[in-house]
């Protein structure tokens, strides 16, 4: 179905084989992108949860911690001031006086001054004090104690007798495992701005506040939730991230498989395209072979001509059958070990181009075509494979033949060469090559698109036995071509470096 | 053994009043800070002006102030408290009287039904503040007892 989709967008017949591995590929890739994206969002999802989950715990927790602690302290400040208000009670039983104030307000740290007004006589009042001696800034509290004989109105610090009660602040651990203690931390703090859950960047606070007489105080229990709210540790980033590097990975296994891919199903199409064209190429030589040598044996009494022209077919089909396969063969040996199958042997370029001219001039004139060598003098013997150096320089004369038009049927031979390199262009004054054409033409059994291929034959093994062959020689094969005006082809065989001998000769003495 | 008894009880009077009159120092704080704060406390905290005494069971007026709050509603010693502010205080002892007068104080009424001499009478307090000459003497007292100063003019507030 998915195929049939992308079949629509398959553009023209030239890039069919392209969505083809495109779709192979893509499909697969979405599939996996989309597991992966359900798993990157179930796992945002869940970890969402764990985290509310978690925060919902914490935030409980401040908040039971908070407002335990707030009444324990509550409870623990009231039960001081009666323990207090206890204390004075015994004192006022025997003779209440100015030393016993002082001696109480001693005890009770927490309390500043303290006046004791007697119900019989509110003038015969009794004031003691422990003011300190810098003026105290902080908040100052009155609380009335309405004794059996009388009133004790007192001063006192709050934020002493919070720190008298500061015990009451001891807690439970959230939890306690080997190495790891998660609590919550309890603080008194003063003139809350607000009360109730708080979120702090961290993790979070409950303010819970103090009943009277302390209400401008109150505690405030904290727990941090071990991740943060925001930045590297948040569910919402880490998915993001985490799904941002998987679909990159995706993005990275795909392109390279559809790299393979496709370099693959190239050459599996083309293979089907050897097939095709070898078959051919060998069936038809062979039916003609066939025709002649039954045409001979069953017809004795044919003319002598035609019996010439039938013999002449036959070996000029058996030519290019044995053409055929040697180039198949050394393709297929070039391919399977390119360099152990040459034999590198002194050759004289000059002597190479021209015994091969002479030895297929026959073919060639036979075939309409004139060579013309334009070979320069004075090239140095080569360390090349002669048979190999010809069968290119044959493959580029007999492509030459096979593209030209019926008009210039003139096939030029240069050698010469530059300080790098030697050089042997074969030209033709032919079709020529379509750019299109001309990056594929040394690929394996390609065959560039004419209107009439099939009536030229071959195999598409030519061009890439050339290149193997000049490849295994250290050098390169270089193309221009005009459609229409004809094709070069340049084979440059690098020189050895001459300079090497003079040098050797320089360092000679040096070294001894 | 008398004599001995009798020598304790006077070295025993000795000591405390040479204690007593250690204390007289005793006030770290400057004589203003202690007059402030006298005043602070005892400005406008409203008071009875009785003496109560318990009985058992009950509570009874013991003594009124001259002048004070309680004489004026005509409350007088021998009084019963049976019920103040709607409590009942026939079997209260002084701690639930004080408690209930702690928890009228921002009100500063009473409302007292009292036995007196078997009769029930409503009494209606009004509770006052210190007047000013009370704490002036609660000032002046102070001055004199815990910083040696006995004119109460020479620890006015223009120190």
């Amino acid at each position: 179905m998915v195929r049939d989709f992308l079949a629509k967008w398959k553009l023209s017949p030239r890039s069919d084989d392209r969505p083809d591995h495109v779709s192979s590929i893509l499909v697969p890739f979405l599939i996996v992108t989309l597991a992966l994206g359900v798993l990157v969002w179930r796992s945002y999802v869940l970890s969402e949860r764990t985290e509310r989950g978690v925060d919902t715990l914490a935030m409980q927790y401040a908040g039971y911690a908070a407002q335990i602690s707030a009444s324990r302290i509550d409870a623990a400040v009231g039960s001081e001031q009666s323990r207090a208000s206890e204390e004075w009670q015994k004192v006022e039983r025997r003779s209440p006086s100015s030393v016993e104030l002082q001696k109480w307000i001693h005890d009770n740290d927490w309390i500043i001054s303290a006046l004791y007004v007697p119900d019989a006589d509110p003038a015969n009042a009794i004031y003691a004090s422990e003011l300190p001696r810098t003026a105290h800034t902080g908040a100052r509290l009155t609380h009335d104690l309405y004794s059996s004989s009388g009133i004790v109105r007192y001063t006192y610090d709050p934020a002493l007798l919070l720190a008298r009660v500061q015990p009451a602040l001891a807690h439970q651990p959230l939890v306690q495992a080997q190495g790891f203690k998660q609590e919550v931390q309890v603080a008194v703090i003063e003139n809350p701005s607000t009360a109730g859950a708080v979120k702090a960047a961290n993790g979070y606070a409950f303010i819970a506040p103090l009943n009277a007489p302390l209400s401008s105080y109150a505690v405030r229990g904290f727990v941090e939730t071990g991740y943060g709210t925001s930045g590297w540790e948040s569910a919402r980033l880490i998915s993001i991230m985490l799904s941002a590097f998987a679909l990159l990975l995706l993005g990275l296994g795909a392109y390279l498989a559809m790299r393979g891919l496709a370099h693959e199903a190239d050459t599996m199409k083309l293979r089907g395209a050897l097939v095709a064209n070898v078959s051919h190429e060998l069936r038809t030589p062979l039916s003609m072979i066939r025709l002649g040598a039954e045409t001979l044996k069953r017809g004795a009494r044919l003319p002598e001509k035609q019996r010439h022209e039938i013999e002449d077919s036959i070996l000029r089909e058996v030519l290019h059958l044995s053409h055929l396969v040697e180039n198949v063969l050394d393709v297929a040996r070039m391919q399977n070990s390119s360099a152990k199958a040459l034999a590198f042997t002194p050759v004289y370029p000059r002597d190479l181009l021209t015994s091969l001219v002479a030895t297929y001039e026959s073919w060639i004139r036979s075939r309409g075509f004139d060579v013309k060598l334009h070979l320069a003098d004075a090239i140095d013997e080569q360390s090349w494979d002669r048979d190999a150096v010809s069968r290119a320089v044959l493959n580029l004369i007999d492509n030459a033949i096979k593209y030209s038009g019926d008009e210039n049927k003139v096939i030029d031979v240069v050698l010469r060469q530059t300080e790098q390199s030697v050089i042997i262009e074969v030209s033709d004054r032919g079709i020529g090559i379509d750019a299109g054409d001309l990056a594929h033409i040394f690929e394996p059994y390609y065959r560039a698109q004419f209107s009439d291929t099939q009536t030229r034959r071959g195999a598409g093994l030519g061009l890439t036995l050339v290149q193997q062959i000049i490849a295994s020689h250290g050098g390169t094969i270089e193309v221009e071509s005009k459609p229409g005006s004809g094709s070069t082809f340049r084979l440059l065989f690098p020189r050895p470096q001459s300079h090497t001998t003079t040098s050797l000769a320089q360092l000679t003495p040096q070294t001894l | 053994m008398t004599v001995r008894l009798s020598h304790l009880l006077l070295a025993a009077l000795v000591f405390i009043t040479a204690a007593h009159a250690d204390d007289r120092k005793m006030c770290t704080a400057p004589a203003s800070e202690c007059e402030k704060a006298i005043r602070q406390l005892s400005s406008g905290r409203r008071y009875l002006g009785a003496e109560i005494k318990e009985l058992e069971p009950g509570i009874i007026i013991k003594a009124v102030i001259d002048d004070g709050p309680a004489s004026r509603a005509d409350l007088r010693p021998g009084d019963r408290l049976m019920s103040v502010n709607g409590h009942s205080t026939v079997e209260a002892n002084i701690k639930d009287f004080k408690q209930i007068l702690y928890s009228a104080k921002v009100t500063g009424v009473l409302w007292v039904i009292v036995l007196r001499q078997g009769i029930l009478k409503k009494v209606d307090v009004r509770l006052e503040p210190y007047t000013k000459a009370q704490i002036d003497k609660m000032v002046a007292q102070h001055l004199a007892q815990a910083h040696g100063i006995t004119n109460a003019t020479a620890a006015a507030p223009q120190q």
